[in-house]
């Protein structure tokens, strides 16, 4: 029963996404609201329960908590720092969550600069190199690359006008970038279209007995009720 | 002529919401009536290099599996985190999952599931396989399992404690596993397990992401800090055909159970809707090029 009755709520809400395509209506906005809800409690919950409770009260209160952690005192300073941020709900203290935002700011920007400029930089300039040992189709594909880099870079490069020289270079890193973002815009379709395939075959499987056809029952009351809806609508907007 | 412009124009000025229809009517009718339309899946050189990675590693190998995705995007993934399961089951790998997206504990949980109650593969919990929980941080997740995993993990989902787990005996870090698989949908991803954990100690990764994320991510596969990469749904239903094919091969494997029999995965099902609302939407474009065009001149 407790199945059937998820099922039935995954079509109401998923049908109630969809029905945005017709226009803005009162099932869209109950899913949008109910989404945003449900993350929210979820995120908080899991996140209490599965990091704070065993990670940061484990290791202050490890005979309470047994998350197998020993005692550790120094602990106590992320909690405190936990805490400040909670102080951004207040006019007064507010102040102090900053002292916490300043110690993620800084943690974070060290860590990334490190990282960033091993994985991202190092290695992609190394990568882009030309290895002329190579067959005479790799070789052409690198010097495709190299070229691509280059001349992509240069279109960044704002210190000088882009005339002449400069320009035509620039010039050729714009159709790099064109098919760059034609590649993305090709594969954030299939991306989109994967997902409606993903939602389209569940509504095909509730629609059978199995699960007291859930899809076309849902999708019949909720054309009966946009109906409804729509005409109240527009006699409201008539007599106003 | 004429005629012909004025449809093209016609064309143009048309309702978007005849569109979103034929877009659904071309992804509904492959759905409900597979048997019409059957497109053969060709399997690309990324698809098979991430085949051929995870193919190279031994029995009793360790493979971290890093969970990265959610109800949103789990058409797409899903069929792959199922697929490379398999297809490390069947090699008697030993599979260590850990979810960075809240989200992606119920996935990880989904996908373990799905393939033991296949009853395919000998595999037990805690021997076979071990579910880590959920831990917030991102970044700082995989930078804490490259350095010191327990000073962050304790517990299993179940809340065993890892020092009870025999597989876990000499984890301690990234170095104690043989190769990380990350199942990304955003961030963090495979490029937060590129810089983070794997370039740093040289530890082989390979991903399968969305669709979205794959243009991103190729700077890494071309360098081969990634090592090949599942793209999207076309990738996995790549990856479930040569696992497939891989199992049938492999049917009197120790790790399989033969007398079950082993099913095609579900993106490849799907393999045909994608192609037609392809074909729909190139068709759209170049009408609404022309469109556009005609328009101009006409001004």
């Amino acid at each position: 029963m407790v199945e059937i009755i998820g099922v039935w709520c995954a079509v109401l809400l998923t049908l109630s996404i969809f029905s945005y395509l017709y226009g803005d209506n009162p099932f869209y906005k109950a899913a949008e609201h109910i989404f945003v809800g449900v993350s929210a409690g979820y995120i908080f919950t899991i996140t209490f329960w599965d990091t704070i409770w065993p990670n940061l009260f484990g290791r202050l209160f490890p005979t309470i908590v047994q998350a197998g952690f020993d005692f550790d005192a120094s602990y106590i300073f992320p909690l405190i720092l936990g805490v400040f941020m909670l102080f951004r709900l207040s006019k007064k203290y507010d102040w102090l969550s900053r002292i916490s935002i300043a110690y993620i700011v800084g943690m974070m920007a060290g860590l990334k600069f490190y990282v960033f400029l091993n994985s991202n930089l190092l290695t992609q300039i190394k990568s882009s190199a030309i290895n002329l040992s190579g067959s005479y189709l790799s070789i052409i594909n690198e010097f495709i690359v190299l070229v691509g880099v280059i001349s992509g870079l240069v279109y960044f490069f704002f210190s000088k006008e882009h005339t002449g020289a400069v320009g035509k270079v620039s010039r050729i890193g714009v159709y790099f970038l064109m098919i760059k973002f034609g590649a993305s815009f090709g594969f954030a379709v299939m991306g989109r279209i994967s997902l409606l395939i993903g939602r389209f075959e569940e509504l095909i499987e509730y629609s059978s007995f199995k699960y007291y056809y859930s899809t076309p029952a849902i999708l019949v009351l909720m054309i009966i009720v946009l109906t409804y809806w729509s005409i109240k609508n527009t006699n409201i907007n008539e007599n106003n | 002529m004429e005629l012909l412009n004025k449809i093209f124009i016609k064309l143009g000025q048309l309702d978007r919401r005849f569109i979103f229809i034929l877009i659904g009517l071309s992804v509904l009718i492959p759905l409900l009536r597979p048997d019409w339309i059957n497109i053969p899946i060709k399997t690309t050189s990324n698809s098979r290099i991430v085949f051929e990675e995870l193919n190279s590693l031994k029995s009793g190998d360790k493979v971290l599996l890093s969970f990265e995705y959610g109800a949103s995007t789990k058409p797409e993934i899903h069929p792959m985190s199922v697929a490379v399961l398999q297809h490390l089951f069947s090699k008697g790998i030993k599979v260590y999952t850990v979810p960075l997206w809240p989200e992606g504990l119920m996935m990880a949980k989904f996908a373990i599931e799905e393939v033991v109650s296949s009853n395919l593969f000998k595999v037990k919990e805690h021997i076979d396989y071990v579910s880590l929980p959920y831990k917030a941080g991102g970044e700082i997740i995989i930078r804490g399992i490259a350095t010191d995993l327990r000073s962050i993990f304790t517990q299993d989902i179940n809340n065993t404690l890892l020092s009870e787990i025999p597989m876990m005996n000499g984890v301690n870090n990234i170095s104690d596993f043989d190769f990380v698989f990350d199942l990304s949908a955003g961030v963090p991803g495979n490029a937060e397990w590129v810089q983070f954990a794997c370039d740093e100690y040289n530890i082989p990764l390979s991903s399968g992401c969305t669709s979205i994320m794959v243009t991103d991510a190729i700077p890494y596969v071309e360098s081969g800090q990634i090592r090949g990469i599942l793209a999207g749904m076309p990738g996995a239903a790549e990856y479930e055909q040569i696992v497939f094919e891989y199992l049938n091969k492999n049917r009197n494997n120790k790790y399989l159970n033969e007398k079950v029999s082993i099913l095609p995965g579900k993106a490849t099902s799907r393999m045909s809707a994608q192609s037609i609302a392809h074909l729909l939407m190139v068709v759209f474009i170049i009408f609404g090029n022309i469109s556009y065009y005609l328009t101009r001149r006409d001004k």
